[in-house]
């Protein structure tokens, strides 16, 4: 038995130590913990750990099979996404105990606060006093036992597991109902609760989901897209598209969802042209990429070992679920090819793509969608979900045709239904909680992995002077052209603000606090080298590809993804379509699209005179269009159009 | 350029060359499809399979037939390269194009003639061969005005198409049906049969009767194998034995065959053989592997089906005789090296030396041109006609040539090809240019749309059904039957159009085909890359020209992220309830107005929608039956209806003071447009009025008003301005009107100061009603129900979507949206809105150019 004394040692200090004892399988005694956050953080060894005292946030969270025992109460997030092994707190806890578990057994001999077990996928969290509201709120799996009275909305918006109540049921929550008690489901929380020597002789009441918020009604009927030129972009109000978005949704009464981003023309990157004249037809050189240095760093601000690109581009995160296996490992395939990262997305990693991708970005998203400490530990970088461009303020959506058992299992919920993820963190309802939760993550990985935050553009200004004071390593900021697996069509159409105007936003507010040390990765609409470059002399440290990549890799851009019988066998999961894909030539592609673009980079740095695209500025650049001058404060110049359509010659 | 390879991917995509006439890849909207591209004679294959899927077939017809005089033929037996570059090909196989192709031709062929051509240049051309390269530059040269004549040896025109190509694949009649078509569109070609040149006619005599000659002689005679006792009586050539067969031979052949060769004619002459009586064994012999063999994937697999044994990587050295009957010796081989055509030679395997017996070897390994009467002008090179690619010209001025003879065997597709562009080099010096453009294959477009069949992404390719030999093989029964109409649009709706523009203009079809163009282009191909990049280099368009109308479409909602906390749209309740003048309750804030012009049939089914779903209405009079609240149009000194909630006075002509009797109980309200403002609201507040319509339209009072100009926005900009000056935001409450068609336009009118919006022809659209020229037309095909279903759905559908736009951006209450949560994206909408440009620093001047 070893000890460790928190009042000479520090928590960070403390989870190394744990750690080591863990791999010598040594028990640790926890002195003074003085309701200290974090503690146990990211141990992965079945040792016991005793804690004498209150501990606070995310106690034993991150972790796998430690037992642990607090003999006072806990703070919020006690058991935070634990996967096996167990907590027993003999006082109360918090906020959102056992929240995100997936297999362990949290056992409170108080009481527990509000949202308890919010988005837990299997195991026990056992309450011997009375919750606070919403227990069970947004539960996929696993059992949620109390004892005494489960507090209003019980239940609410559950997806799958079971609740039982021994003491009064205050109000059911939405989708939730009452079903008859097995005796078997009895007879094994009385095995459970005489596990943890719980006395208890009552009964239970049970409460599941009532499926009735799981699947749409209405299948939607679905279009070959029309043209875009006969809609947003026809200067006929009731033009085509108008008609046919009435007809559907009389129809279905209810909104339209479809794959891609915004598909209407706004003021974009093709709306600034460089001031220097490239003349392009006299670059013959074969050997341009080599006189240019375009090697980029990310995410060492703090410390953690930062991700090495060979150029100032990276995967944009797409998840497994919304892209086949088979398009995702042509994905990793392609970024190792090209010495650049690649990121998981929300569904979780899957052991061939951590194998193909060197770099690999760990997304963690409100519904911790296959989230986990072992592959946080294996992850090159972890990402934070906040929102995305495509629909900023709303979780991932996948469509049941998509959700298989596989995906399901990985994912870790119940296979087949429309699955739309929470859009709030369960533990991040502010600024403040957001910089704990940054910290259990360094906590976890023992501050070697960078950490980033993944924002859809809105209030940019605003947003990211917070993702700036919450220490973030960097940003990726996603614009409105940003795209994605399946949306409510007005979402990706109208809700955010263009790529264009979210770096000049990000650039402004970054540079009125200081914070231009924080890198910006712009996504959103990022096409080819050209784009890169002017992204990155508007402000950004790099650009993140996304629906490129995969165009590259086969995709024919008919903005079905969210079907889920994608033709191309990308967006599917269906076998006999995904068997259509074909990786390594696919993988060959995506890599000679990065290494096109990795020529073009060099090719224009070289035409303007520079050795690294990081020193074009601001000044190289022009505006096109009165918007593009407008959002970028860059001149003004239309007449470069007419030059770089080859019209006019340059001066 | 290679003269028969045709790459999808190469330069000419990146930077194709400038456009003849008749050609559309300057279209911004429009990049040929791999199928297209790959078709030597541009083929618009695209738009006959969207065509064939609207079941418009004499549409099909004439994208099929514009650059291919023998579509008939090619339906049945092109080589059809467009399916190998098929993007289909690479999940579920490529789309039939050519099996559809036959589809339409079958349906129509004989029938559907195109308009004929006359005469006008007076200069004649004569054409020496009446294969696809000569009649498809005849065609060329009579569509142009010249008189041609063309010169058969053979008693009918076709060349190999008639005497290569035995009957089974391609019946004679088949090929009659083009060629009566082709003579009845140009009946300016004078076609002479039976005349041999050098026998009949000389190739001078030809120069002195016209002003061109042009020489297609094709690839008549088999090469010999070169190995000793290839003389055996035998020993036959294939082109020779297919030439018998097609002249309707039928002789009985020893039991076992041997074809050498793995090209098309071997292929021919092999199923050809296995047809004849006596004949029970045939076997192809092949130097190289299965992945070499040049026969088309097809023909092969279909030989194999009809029992024939393919022999692969084997090489006869010798024909052996054996008293009557002989034996083929071979050795086998291995793949060696590539040699100078990039193929990679076969070597031989010492000690691998094996007879096949066999009572007959036919030789399919290659055919040439011969002609003594051109050589002796010194016109040949070895066995093809000396020919320069880029001008098609001869050593002599006034000869051109092309087909086989010039270029060596290849199909039929790039014959016509080769036609095409001889014909464009012939014209161009009768037309006295010295140094013409280059001739390029027009990729045009019909601008067809998709097919609507939900199931394209699953259908599996429909393969047509294989008929083998049939019950009497010599009487050469057709191998394949064509699709069933059903089958036929099953197949048309799985094609991906390529060619179609995306519906995303941030994804647009150029910049996809660009993106696919770089994932397929190597980083060393520097050329290429460094096309692409300039392509990319260009600007698109403006987005927002000057004349770009202010729009809903451009504004934008912000939201919330760090700074908000985030509402979850799926799940957190959100208030849609509102209400006008406190006393009209809704549900949701829309109500319906403008749709005095609703027939009956629809206007029971809004009443019983508006009732179920919460709404209310505004028109001149009430609709049947319905619970739903009335408020009443009218005009000052129309009396007031009872039955209504309130009275909203109209004046069509524009504001001006007036008496007005607010009713005890009742809402009281004016509509106003712009121009009405400034009056109308002071007039409103002194009159303690409780609503205002706002009418963006071109005026309320007037049928379907929304359809008859664009909306003005401005008048909600400037209502709000008006009454924030006078600090009497608070009341009266604003109802906009005009071109609000969905929740998402709901929720940004409230942002903008309205409380509710209302709609008319999105309402009109969902009762069953269909834009039309003349305005929006009803047809009585629903019930009442079903149109009171969709209206209420529509409506429906609007709640749930400004529900989630408020929630989006942090509200649990459409009513709380504000300005502050929209930004424009365009200057026009920011001016017509008043809502700052999304990104833009607030008071920033835009710097004029210098």
């Amino acid at each position: 038995m070893a000890t460790i004394d928190l009042s000479v040692t520090t928590v960070r200090e403390a989870n190394e130590l744990l750690r080591k004892y863990g791999a010598d399988g040594i028990d640790v005694e926890v002195l003074n913990p003085d309701a200290r956050h974090h503690i146990g953080v990211g141990l992965t060894h079945p040792i016991n750990v005793h804690i004498k005292g209150s501990a606070g946030y995310f106690c034993g969270g991150l972790t796998d099979g430690p037992r642990f025992h607090v003999d006072n109460n806990v703070g919020w997030g006690v058991g935070d996404n634990m996967l096996n092994g167990s907590i027993v707190v003999d006082g109360n806890a918090s906020a959102i105990p056992g929240v995100a578990i997936r297999g362990a057994e949290v056992v409170v001999k108080g009481n527990i606060g509000s949202r308890a077990g919010q988005v837990m996928k299997a195991g026990t969290l056992l309450a011997c006093g009375n919750a606070s509201f919403m227990a069970g709120y947004m539960m996929y799996g696993g059992r949620l036992v109390i004892l005494g009275n489960s507090g209003e909305k019980v239940g609410q918006d559950m997806t799958g597991g079971d609740i039982y109540v021994a003491g009064k049921i205050g109000e059911m929550g939405t989708d939730a109902m009452l079903i008859d008690l097995p005796q078997k489901e009895r007879d094994e929380i009385l095995a459970f609760l005489d596990k943890y020597k719980i006395p208890f002789t009552g009964t239970f009441q049970k409460i599941v989901n009532a499926g009735k918020k799981l699947r749409y009604p209405k299948t939607e009927p679905r279009r070959r897209a029309i043209p875009f030129f006969e809609s947003f972009a026809d200067n006929s109000y009731w033009n085509a598209k108008v008609q046919e978005d009435i007809h559907v949704k009389s129809q279905i009464g209810r909104y339209r969802i479809r794959g891609y981003g915004a598909s209407r023309p706004m003021p974009h990157l093709s709306d600034i042209a460089f001031k220097k004249d490239i003349r392009i037809g006299a670059m013959t050189d074969p050997d341009v990429i080599s006189k240019i240095e375009m090697k980029t760093e990310v995410g060492g601000r703090s410390g953690a070992n930062p991700l090495k690109l060979s150029m100032p581009v990276m995967i944009a995160p797409m998840s497994y679920g919304a892209l086949s296996k088979s398009a995702k490992l042509a994905l990793a395939i392609a970024s190792r090819l090209s010495g650049i990262s690649e990121n998981t997305g929300e569904g979780g990693m899957s052991k061939e793509q951590r194998e193909e991708a060197h770099q690999l970005i760990y997304q963690c998203l409100a519904g911790r969608l296959g989230w986990n400490i072992h592959d946080m530990q294996k992850a090159n970088g972890l990402e934070i979900y906040i929102s995305q461009g495509a629909k900023p303020g709303l979780g991932g959506q996948l469509m049941a045709k998509k959700v298989t058992p596989e995906i399901a299992r990985i994912r870790g919920i119940p296979a087949g239904i429309d699955l739309r993820s929470p859009s709030r963190h369960p533990d991040v309802l502010g600024a403040d909680d957001l910089v704990i939760k940054v910290e259990e993550f360094r906590e976890a990985t023992g501050y070697r992995v960078p950490v980033s935050v993944k924002l859809g553009a809105g209030r940019v200004r605003d947003d990211i002077k917070i993702a700036w004071k919450d220490g973030f390593d960097f940003v990726e900021l996603d614009g409105m052209q940003g795209s994605t697996g399946a949306a409510g069509n007005e979402v990706l159409e109208f809700v955010g603000i263009p790529t264009l105007s979210a770096i000049q936003e990000a650039r402004d507010a970054l540079t009125e606090v200081g914070g231009l040390d924080m890198p910006v990765i712009l996504m959103g609409g990022i096409k080819d080298g050209i784009d890169t470059i002017k992204a990155l002399a508007l402000g950004a440290h790099a650009v993140a590809m996304g629906t490129s990549a995969i165009i590259a890799g086969g995709c024919i851009a008919c903005l079905q993804c969210h079907a889920g019988t994608c033709v191309t066998g990308i967006a599917t999961q269906d076998p006999e379509h995904e068997k259509r894909y074909n990786v390594p030539v696919e993988a060959r592609n995506i890599h000679h699209f990065l290494e096109s673009v990795r020529w073009q980079i060099a090719a224009i740095t070289h035409a303007m005179g520079y050795s690294n695209p990081h020193q074009v500025t601001r000044d190289d650049l022009v505006a096109l269009t009165p918007e593009a001058a407008a959002i970028t404060r860059l001149p003004y110049h239309p007449e470069y159009r007419e030059r770089d359509q080859g019209l006019l010659k340059a001066s | 350029m290679s003269t028969n390879v045709i790459t999808v991917y190469d330069i000419n995509r990146v930077r194709p060359p400038k456009a003849p006439a008749r050609d559309d890849v300057q279209d911004p909207h429009f990049v040929p499809a791999p199928c297209q591209v790959a078709c030597p004679v541009g083929t618009d294959a695209p738009s006959y399979i969207g065509y064939i899927w609207e079941e418009k077939f004499a549409e099909a017809f004439e994208a099929i037939t514009a650059t291919n005089p023998f579509s008939s033929i090619c339906g049945r037996v092109c080589d059809a390269p467009c399916e190998p570059a098929c993007r289909r090909t690479e999940s579920d196989g490529p789309l039939a194009i050519r099996n559809l192709k036959r589809y339409v031709m079958d349906k129509l062929g004989n029938d559907h003639h195109l308009a004929p051509v006359k005469v006008t240049r007076k200069e004649t051309v004569g054409i020496i061969g009446a294969g696809p390269a000569g009649l498809t530059a005849a065609q060329d040269l009579a569509e142009a005005g010249f008189e041609v004549h063309v010169y058969e040896m053979m008693d009918k025109p076709g060349g190999m198409m008639v005497w290569g190509i035995p009957g089974f694949r391609l019946p004679p009649d088949i090929i009659a049906e083009d060629m009566k078509r082709l003579f009845k569109h140009c009946p300016g070609i004078h076609l002479h049969c039976g005349v041999t040149l050098g026998k009949d006619v000389t190739l001078d005599e030809l120069k002195q009767r016209h002003a061109a000659v042009l020489v297609t002689i094709g690839s008549w005679w088999g090469k010999p194998m070169g190995i000793p006792g290839e003389t055996s009586k035998n020993v036959i050539d294939g082109v020779g034995f297919l030439r018998r067969i097609n002249a309707g031979e039928r002789p009985t052949l020893p039991e076992k065959v041997i074809v050498v060769g793995g090209g098309d004619v071997a292929m021919d002459a092999c199923r050809a053989a296995l047809r004849m009586p006596g004949v029970k064994d045939v076997k192809v012999v092949y130097r190289r592997g299965p992945k070499e063999i040049p026969a088309r994937k097809e023909e092969l697999h279909q030989a194999i089906l009809e029992n024939i044994e393919i022999i692969y990587n084997t090489q006869p050295v010798e024909v052996i005789d054996k008293n009557g009957a002989i034996a083929l010796r071979c050795v086998e081989t291995r793949m060696g090296q590539p040699g100078p055509d990039g193929r990679r030679k076969p070597e031989t395997v010492p000690g691998s030396e094996r007879d096949i017996d066999c009572g007959m070897v036919i030789m399919a390994v290659g055919q040439k041109a011969e002609s003594a009467e051109l050589d002796t002008h010194g016109l040949m090179a070895g066995d093809r006609v000396k020919t320069d690619w880029s001008s098609m010209r001869t050593e002599d001025p006034k000869v051109f040539a092309a087909g086989d003879g010039a270029f060596g065997g290849s199909t039929i597709v790039m014959a016509m090809m080769h036609g095409h562009r001889a014909a464009h080099y012939v014209k161009s010096f009768l037309d006295g240019i010295a140094e013409p453009l280059p001739y390029r294959t027009p990729y045009r477009t019909r601008r067809v749309p998709a097919a609507q069949d939900i199931n394209w992404e699953v259908f599996p390719r429909r393969d047509q059904a294989f008929n083998g030999l049939g019950a009497n093989p010599s009487a050469f029964p057709e191998i394949e039957t064509t699709y069933n109409d059903v089958t036929a649009k099953e197949e048309a709706a799985r094609c991906y159009r390529c060619d179609a523009e995306t519906g995303s203009s941030d994804y647009s079809v150029k910049t996809r085909e660009d993106i696919f163009v770089m994932a397929r282009t190597p980083v060393t191909d520097i050329r290429t890359q460094a096309a692409i990049l300039e392509k990319r280099l260009k600007p698109k368009a403006n987005p927002f020209p000057e004349n770009h109308h202010a729009s809903f479409d451009d504004l934008v909602l912000l939201p919330a992220n760090l700074s908000r906390l985030v509402i979850d749209p799926y799940r957190d309740a959100c208030n849609t309830a509102t209400d006008i003048a406190g006393s009209v309750k809704l549900e949701i804030p829309v109500i319906a107005a403008g749709i005095d012009g609703l027939p009956a049939e629809a206007r029971a089914g809004l009443g019983q929608a508006l009732a179920t779903v919460g709404s209310a209405y505004l028109t001149r009079e009430p609709l049947p039956h319905s619970k739903a609240p009335w408020l009443q149009l009218l005009e000052p000194g129309d009396t007031p209806n009872p039955g209504a909630v309130g009275q909203v006075y109209v004046q069509p002509k524009g504001f001006h003071a007036f008496k007005i009797a607010k009713q005890p109980g009742m809402v009281t309200g004016l509509v106003a447009r712009s121009e009405d403002l400034e009056k109308a609201i002071p007039f409103a507040l002194e009159h303690d009025l409780d609503v205002m319509l706002l009418d963006g339209s071109s005026g309320i009072a007037v049928e379907w008003p929304e359809l008859k100009s664009y909306p003005d926005f401005g008048v909600l900009r400037d209502a709000m301005r008006i009454v924030r000056r006078m600090n009497r935001e608070e009341d009266i409450d604003f109802v906009y009107f005009g071109g609000v068609r969905s929740g998402t336009d709901v929720a940004k009118l409230i942002g903008l100061g309205a409380k509710a919006g209302a709609i008319g022809l999105t309402v009109a659209m969902a009762l069953g009603g269909e834009m039309s020229p003349s305005g929006i037309a009803f047809f009585g095909d629903r019930t009442e129900a079903e149109r009171a279903d969709g209206a209420a759905s529509i409506i429906n559908a609007m709640s749930a979507e400004a529900s989630i736009m408020a929630r989006c951006t942090g509200k649990t209450d459409v009513r709380n949206i504000e300005p502050e949560d929209l930004r424009s994206i365009t200057l026009a909408s920011s001016k017509a809105f008043g809502i700052p440009l999304a990104g833009q620093k607030r008071g920033t001047v835009i710097e004029a150019a210098e």
